[in-house]
């Protein structure tokens, strides 16, 4: 389920700072093993927080994940 | 007996520089407007010599990952810590300076958990969920420096679809009405959030409002006519960005039939703030 895979992502970028740091040194290495389509997989690679709430990532967390938010 | 000797709603983000950044000197004035009118309402709130206040708020996906979503929790234990967020962004921003850790009324909460197996609600609780600025931003700016009563956190949801009904949540309060009232405290009431914001819950609408509908809701309360507010449904509040008044329907629920006075009310691009206050018999 997309949904769930693309919100515990953001919610894991939020909460866990050293997984946080390994997206933000190499997206596309962090994200192995993710059940992710490639459509949400290359909006996370892209920091695409718009792209990624269309795609239902929750509002709340793409505007908060640190470094990451969008305002 | 017990009594509800305050009831209050007000926004949940008080925090005139987080207004500032959103929307400019405009927000720093509103928002440092409508905190001055909810600590007042603080104020009456503490004259009550209140044993309890009951928080009735939304988890902005902090207190609860994808583990579970309850519809309705409610908050026991003894303590609750503030959520601590490292390099805190936006709404999350203004809880770093806040107190860490704050007391529950654990008997109060369990009255409402046990009782509600029978009067039809098989609500969840938690031990362990933090609160984050929704609970505490109006909690701090109704009290200042002054002492902090036992808190009852309880959360709705409010974003996580499916969410309860309007009129689950008026059902709801309605229960806690009678959980208090069978009690020996004197208890204080809030719901946080809103007015309406961020419209389906969508980023490029993000600086969007309902002014209409904030103001026909205000106009129900006002009048004291809560069948229409019960027959809210949850799309309209989603497709108006009103997610978070599912919280004021659990407090209509809780002092029905009173009426409301508004003691703020003003708009900004990005959110309609508000604080409203109930006339209790």
């Amino acid at each position: 389920m997309s949904r769930y895979a693309v919100n515990s992502l953001l919610y894991r970028l939020k909460k866990d700072q050293d997984f946080r740091a390994r997206f933000e040194a190499d997206a596309r290495a962090a994200l192995v093993g993710f059940d992710l389509t490639d459509a949400e997989r290359a909006a996370f690679v892209a920091r695409d927080m718009r792209k990624i709430n269309e795609l239902g990532g929750y509002l709340h967390l793409v505007m908060s994940v640190p470094g990451l938010a969008a305002h | 007996m017990g009594k509800i000797v305050f009831a209050g709603a007000m926004s949940h983000v008080l925090d005139p520089d987080y207004y500032q950044r959103a929307c400019g000197d405009d927000g720093r004035q509103k928002v440092t407007a409508c905190m001055a009118e909810i600590a007042r309402m603080g104020e009456r709130f503490t004259a009550t010599r209140p044993d309890a206040l009951i928080v009735v708020a939304d988890d902005h996906l902090n207190a609860f990952s994808f583990n579970a979503v309850p519809a309705l929790c409610v908050r026991i234990g003894r303590t609750v810590p503030r959520m601590k967020q490292d390099h805190a962004e936006a709404f999350d921003a203004v809880l770093d300076h806040m107190p860490d850790e704050y007391p529950l009324h654990e008997d109060l909460a369990n009255q409402i958990l046990e009782k509600g197996l029978d009067a039809g609600f098989d609500l969840a609780m938690s031990w362990e969920a933090p609160v984050d600025h929704a609970f505490l931003s109006p909690v701090n700016t109704m009290h200042g420096t002054r002492p902090i009563p036992p808190l009852v956190p309880i959360w709705v949801n409010s974003f996580v679809a499916p969410q309860p009904t309007p009129r689950r949540c008026f059902d709801f309060g309605r229960h806690i009405a009678r959980v208090v009232a069978a009690g020996p405290w004197k208890v204080g009431i809030i719901a946080t959030g809103g007015l309406s914001h961020f419209p389906e819950l969508s980023l490029p609408r993000v600086g969007e409002t309902d002014t209409v509908f904030d103001r026909k809701l205000i106009h129900w309360m006002e009048a004291g006519e809560h069948e229409p507010l019960r027959n809210l449904g949850v799309d309209e509040l989603h497709k108006t960005g009103e997610h978070e008044f599912l919280n004021w329907m659990v407090l209509l629920g809780a002092v029905t039939p009173a009426r409301a006075q508004v003691r703020y009310f003003g708009e900004l691009p990005r959110i309609n703030l508000a604080a409203v206050e109930w006339s209790l018999p």
